[in-house]
């Protein structure tokens, strides 16, 4: 598993020595925190911010390479900042990680744009895979830009 | 059944809800409605008849009096005219005698003179001439005028009608005797017959009244009854949908902390394993491995729990019934076999129209037949049947020979959290999840069971599936850990902050 993080994570390291960037975005900290630590161990080189905002702060002075994001924060929700990082950065791999995960939720998510969804509790190792087989079909993936549908920019299709 | 059952409204014995259905006491309407309707059918043809019956009866008798009476005055100024020239006995005794021969006389027509004492002067049947014979005389203050006809009584009983007719000019009377009954006879008998199709009428049109009441009444009460169980059965998925809200809130607020436990112990056994530090205890690994199981089976619930109140357009497509079945035994095959447990599948007829959430209706079958082989424990046979009952709907049966489900729990299986296992992975959400499933695909599911020989469930659905709207649509309870005012995204109405960008 390290291996492999390793190995297709190479020609990804543009941005950090460290490994492959990832920036956690819950208002969960002591869950966020937690996580990111782990990941850490996992020789990644993973952050993370509490807020919205915060992380499009971020994402604008420091892009990493994937994003997990949660859906519920107060202030900016999870959508608005997966909208967002889709316009601007849509190299950025976005993983919704929630508790509230409804259908619609994940749909709307797929459409925007996310890479996977991912309902709490979540394995470390499944989400370890998930961003790593993400990783791996990368160029195709984001050649096509047009993964982002306008259609949902209506203030969020949530119920 | 038999023509008496027509007449006996089927809830007579046996009043299921205590006899009465929201205020309506069937029982009562019934005999009202025979009551009413039987006197307004009966009575004008009673009245009519018994009218018509006094009215002929009033007309003949008044019409034979006459003609008697007639008759008599006659006879009577013919003898007065004969005996004016002859006043002798012997010539009234002629005059009489041929008198008695243009009258036809016998016991019920009696002819015969008197005198003024009232002593029959010519041979009578009623009344003797011989004073021997002891028979007394006819009371003549009755005979007061010159004719007339009043009612007798004769010496042997007989209740006579006697017309009377002085003849002028001497002291006799002529009698003529009818018997009473003899007019009867002219009267009676053409009503007799009417009596009798009075008779008859008046049983049809009871019978009739009886039928058509009870056909009324068997109505409201089949529509009653089919009411209050539509009530119910709304009342029961209200609570279920409600309960499902309240359950897929809590699963969602229970995700959080629980992820939290869940990476926090993670990282615990990853610091254990990673770090290569000192081992505290070397139990530490072991437990930290227990708090994630115990986790992993709370979020089995909570995606339990969000299953059964899950909120999703499902996609409608054809779908293939046996492709789905298979699909689903395949699923259960292994268990099945590690019990011992038979799965005999009856000829499933092709309905290449049916459209359905083809996942919901994998589920459904998944949670019946796992359902089924949980009741069997070991040995068994669990037997689903497809038939096309109607051209619009598709009838499936799912029985099993297990420990069957008792009367009390009956109502209970399709509740949520309701469980007879008592193993740690029954949540009790199986039929609960079904339950729902099949409500939203506009279908049904009953359940027949009988302890200890097995329970059987029939599901209807519809070929074509019509969606029912589920009214839950966010099932979201509001997000307590989130401090008051900085807005929850799950209500419609907070809208989400403008981003700061």
């Amino acid at each position: 598993m390290e291996c492999n993080t390793r190995r297709h994570g190479d020609h990804q390291r543009k941005h950090s020595d460290m490994g492959l960037r990832i920036l956690l975005v819950d208002d969960e900290q002591e869950f966020v925190e937690a996580l990111s630590e782990r990941l850490q161990m996992r020789d990644m080189d993973a952050h993370a911010v509490f807020d919205g905002p915060t992380a499009l702060a971020q994402v604008q002075s420091h892009p990493p390479q994937v994003m997990i994001i949660d859906l519920k924060m107060p202030g900016m929700d999870g959508i608005q900042v997966l909208r967002q990082v889709r316009q601007t950065h849509p190299l950025i791999r976005v993983i919704v990680l929630t508790g509230h995960g409804s259908e619609q939720d994940r749909k709307n998510c797929m459409d925007l744009g996310a890479s996977a969804y991912f309902q709490k509790p979540v394995d470390i190792d499944e989400l370890n895979t998930t961003i790593q087989k993400h990783l791996e079909n990368e160029p195709t993936a984001l050649s096509a830009p047009g993964h982002f549908d306008p259609s949902f920019d209506t203030g969020g299709g949530r119920t | 059944m038999t023509p008496l059952h027509r007449l006996k409204p089927a809830f007579w014995d046996h009043m299921d809800d205590s006899g009465n259905y929201g205020g309506l006491n069937l029982k009562r309407k019934w005999k009202l409605i025979v009551l009413l309707t039987s006197i307004l059918a009966l009575s004008p043809l009673i009245i009519m008849t018994l009218v018509d019956f006094s009215l002929t009866r009033r007309t003949i008798e008044t019409e034979s009096n006459t003609r008697m009476q007639n008759s008599l005055h006659t006879l009577a100024g013919i003898m007065a005219a004969a005996m004016a020239d002859n006043p002798s006995s012997s010539c009234a005794e002629t005059l009489w005698q041929k008198a008695l021969h243009q009258l036809n006389t016998g016991p019920d027509n009696d002819l015969f003179l008197i005198d003024d004492t009232g002593e029959p002067v010519t041979p009578s049947f009623h009344y003797g001439k011989d004073p021997d014979t002891g028979q007394t005389a006819l009371d003549i203050s009755r005979f007061s005028q010159a004719d007339g006809i009043v009612d007798l009584q004769t010496p042997d009983g007989t209740a006579v009608l006697a017309g009377y007719a002085k003849i002028k000019g001497t002291p006799l009377t002529l009698v003529q005797l009818r018997q009473a009954d003899w007019l009867k006879d002219l009267w009676l008998k053409p009503r007799l017959k009417m009596l009798w199709f009075l008779c008859v009428s008046i049983v049809l049109i009871l019978l009739s009244i009886m039928g058509m009441a009870t056909y009324l009444v068997g109505r409201i009460h089949t529509s009653e009854r089919r009411r209050i169980e539509a009530l119910h059965h709304e009342e029961h998925a209200n609570r279920l949908a409600s309960i499902g809200r309240l359950a897929s809130g809590v699963a969602h607020e229970i995700n959080n902390p629980l992820d939290i436990i869940n990476q926090k112990t993670g990282l615990i056994v990853d610091l254990l394993t990673f770090g290569k530090g000192q081992w505290p205890d070397q139990r530490l690994l072991p437990l930290a491995g227990d708090v994630l199981d115990a986790v992993k089976r709370c979020g089995t619930i909570t995606r339990q729990l969000l299953d059964f109140a899950r909120h999703m357009e499902p996609s409608v497509e054809p779908v293939n019934i046996e492709e789905v079945i298979a699909q689903a035994l395949a699923l259960v095959e292994t268990d099945a076999r590690q019990r011992d447990i038979v799965i005999q599948v009856g000829p499933i007829p092709a309905v290449p129209e049916f459209e359905c959430d083809r996942s919901s209706l994998l589920q459904i079958f998944l949670n019946l037949a796992e359902n089924a082989i949980t009741a069997m424990e070991s040995k068994g046979i669990l037997s689903i049947e497809v038939s096309r009952t109607r051209t619009d709907q598709v009838t499936i049966t799912v029985s099993d020979t297990g420990k069957g489900i008792s009367p009390e729990e009956l109502p209970k299986i399709f509740e949520p959290f309701y469980t007879s296992r008592s193993d740690r992975w029954g949540a009790g959400l199986g039929l609960a999840i079904t339950y729902g499933l099949i409500q939203e695909m506009g279908g049904d599911i009953s359940v027949k069971s009988k302890v200890g020989k097995g329970t059987r469930f029939v599901l209807t659905l519809p070929v074509k599936a019509t969606r029912q709207p589920t009214a839950d649509g966010a099932l979201h309870l509001p997000k307590s850990d989130i401090p008051a005012g900085s807005g929850s995204q799950d209500s419609p109405q907070g809208e989400p902050d403008v981003p700061r960008q």
